[in-house]
């Protein structure tokens, strides 16, 4: 009886999944394997792993490293430094707040803001240096990416740190080990997971930019993201998209299972 | 100074969001011996604790550590290893990288460690369990983990605080046992926070009794039971009896409307003082042979004794502890002895208290 109500409260789950999920995923693949004409083909997937979507995909994968990077590199000591303010939860919700805007939005004062005659531009006048091209780079491109997606970065650091138990940095420091020291074999390891969820937030969108690339590198950077919408949108090569597509599915499942917690152990450790 | 001082608190002042924490405190402590700080919660005992283990700067006064000053000295320059109250194992390590860590930040050889952890850990009874995880261990292995943690660094001063809290009763009398088995073979200082007294009591070689930020007083564990400086102290450690009295003359005291004889003198005539008799020196008798006439109010059966709760006429409550049993709402005497009698007088210092004390005893009159 219990199990058959149960069941019951799963239908419009399992509805929205099948819909949204499984559907979408299958019309996908069932594309990539369609050519031009409406026949069954291969030639999508000899395509991409011989011609210039090999470079694409390494250069994606490229630039969702550097956005990674440097949101670690910007949020860890951010979340640090949170962790150990009076008011920290107003803090974090302040640095939260903007990821409530939308992204569009963000994206076009961005354009403002790095355009010619936009102010960062003005203050290099100012200085001295002149104007320069801002947008349309690689620089702008990795900027704003960074910018949209250190929220998602420092919220699990946050949480991590948060959670340690602040008498295990007390018996590091006890036991001899210098702040650094302390930091290198218990801070971090002990937040590690925290990075982890971290990177899989960032790194997985990043594969698939399309909308900042168009409007701030200007397509001077192509992504997978970029490459999916164009075939779709401009040269209607479904079947292409589709194999993208594919591709980039594929990907992200197996960067989750590499990069999840696979040692359940681990996890029931930390409640100690 | 001493030459077998270690540590010395000069006057020092702890103050936490305008509340004073600690209030000029000064004491010694020697090298070898076993003392506990003794207190209730918020007494300031965990902040003495982590003062020595650097944690914390005080906002006045000075400690030193070997003579020297130690004021701003880091928590990871200090020669003093603590065991925290919920041991703080780390618990990406295993139970040999715990007890190492200290050692692998020294950069000591990898064969040295090793040798040192097994040592270690043999001290603590815990052979063998190296490679086990801190998430596989019951509570009182982690505490023998966190104790191996600490002794393997070789410290001039080990603290604990209140490491034996989270254990059930059986496994924490076992511990103290072996905690003062273990300080014994060390032969190093063991500074202990409780709010156990009898913890304090059963462990300690010295003991600083803690209220309000001030040691109250200090002393072996038989001087803090026989002969508590105020009524915090007596009230706190151990059960008492205290009364409203009056010192009529040298060992003339009265209480309870009646005058007793006692063994305290050097007072002024007529100054009011409270009384203390432990509940293990009042014995029961027929109500006419008593010295006090009390009405039994009601018993409890603990075990090793009963406990029987009486009132006298003026409504002071006498606690007995007796291996007969009573009956309730039965008119008993109480008798005692002289000795039995403690007086305290009010805000008494710590350093008069002493002295009127040692006066006793030179004249022979040892309480």
């Amino acid at each position: 009886m219990e199990t058959r109500s149960r069941n019951l409260f799963l239908i419009p789950y399992a509805f929205w999944i099948a819909l949204f999920v499984i559907a979408p995923v299958m019309l996908v693949l069932f594309f990539s394997f369609r050519g031009l004409d409406g026949g069954f083909t291969l030639s999508n997937w000899t395509h991409f792993f011989t011609s210039t979507y090999f470079q694409l995909t390494l250069s994606s994968f490229w630039y969702a490293f550097l956005i990674t990077l440097f949101a670690l590199l910007i949020s860890y000591p951010t979340a640090l430094i949170l962790t150990k303010t009076k008011h920290k939860q107003l803090w974090l919700l302040l640095i939260i707040v903007p990821s409530w805007i939308n992204i569009l939005l963000k994206v076009y004062a961005f354009l403002g803001i790095f355009g010619t005659y936009g102010p960062v531009n003005a203050l290099l006048e100012t200085m001295g240096i002149g104007t320069q091209q801002i947008l349309f780079t690689d620089f702008s491109f990795v900027f704003v990416s960074v910018y949209i997606f250190i929220p998602f970065m420092i919220l699990p650091i946050f949480n991590a740190l948060d959670k340690l138990n602040p008498t295990l940095v007390d018996a590091s420091r006890d036991l001899g080990a210098s702040s650094w020291e302390t930091f290198r074999q218990v801070i971090f390891p002990l937040t590690a997971s925290g990075v982890k969820a971290g990177c899989q937030l960032v790194f997985i969108p990043s594969l698939s930019l399309f909308m900042i690339t168009r409007l701030i590198a200007g397509n001077q950077v192509i992504t997978l993201g970029t490459a999916i919408e164009q075939h779709f949108l401009v040269t209607q090569d479904w079947g292409m998209g589709s194999t993208i597509a594919v591709f980039l599915i594929a990907v992200m499942a197996v960067i989750m299972f590499l990069t999840g917690d696979r040692k359940r152990g681990l996890a029931n450790e930390k409640n100690v | 100074m001493n030459q077998n001082t270690i540590i010395r608190f000069d006057q020092v002042t702890h103050q936490f969001d305008q509340t004073v924490v600690l209030d000029e405190v000064s004491f010694e402590i020697e090298r070898g011996k076993f003392y506990t700080l003794l207190g209730p919660s918020g007494c300031g005992k965990t902040t003495i604790l982590r003062l020595i283990a650097g944690f914390m700067e005080p906002a006045a006064g000075s400690i030193y550590f070997n003579g020297e000053k130690i004021n701003h000295l880091p928590a990871n320059k200090r020669q003093v290893n603590t065991v925290f109250q919920d041991y703080a194992l780390f618990p990406h390590l295993n139970v040999f990288e715990n007890v190492a860590f200290g050692l692998k930040i020294k950069k000591l050889k990898k064969s040295d460690i090793t040798s040192k952890v097994k040592e270690a850990l043999k001290f603590v009874n815990l052979e063998g369990y190296e490679t086990r995880q801190i998430s596989e261990m019951s509570g009182g292995q982690r505490q023998r983990v966190a104790i191996a943690r600490a002794i393997v660094n070789e410290p001039e001063v080990i603290l604990l605080d209140e490491p034996l809290s989270a254990l059930d009763l059986k496994l924490r009398t076992e511990m103290q046992y072996e905690l003062r088995e273990l300080q014994q073979r060390l032969g190093i200082t063991f500074i202990f926070v409780t709010h156990d007294q009898e913890e304090a009591l059963a462990m300690s070689d010295e003991i600083f009794v803690l209220d309000k930020g001030v040691i109250q007083q200090s002393g072996t564990p038989m001087d803090i039971y026989d002969e508590p400086i105020n009524r915090f102290v007596a009230d706190f450690i151990g059960e008492s009896n205290i009364a409203a009295g009056k010192m009529i003359a040298d060992f003339n005291v009265s209480f309870a409307g009646k005058e007793f004889e006692c063994v305290d003198r050097g007072l002024q005539r007529d100054e009011p003082v409270e009384v203390v008799i432990r509940p293990e020196d009042l014995t029961i008798t027929e109500e006419s042979a008593g010295k006090l006439q009390v009405k039994v109010d009601s018993q409890l059966f603990r075990g090793v004794h009963f406990e029987i709760c009486c009132v006298d006429e003026f409504d002071n409550e006498w606690l007995v502890h007796s291996t007969k049993k009573a009956e309730v709402g039965e008119q008993i005497g109480l008798t005692f002895e002289p000795e039995a009698i403690h007086v305290m007088r009010f805000n008494e210092s710590e350093e008069d208290f002493d002295k009127r004390l040692e006066g006793y005893s030179e004249t022979g009159y040892g309480n």
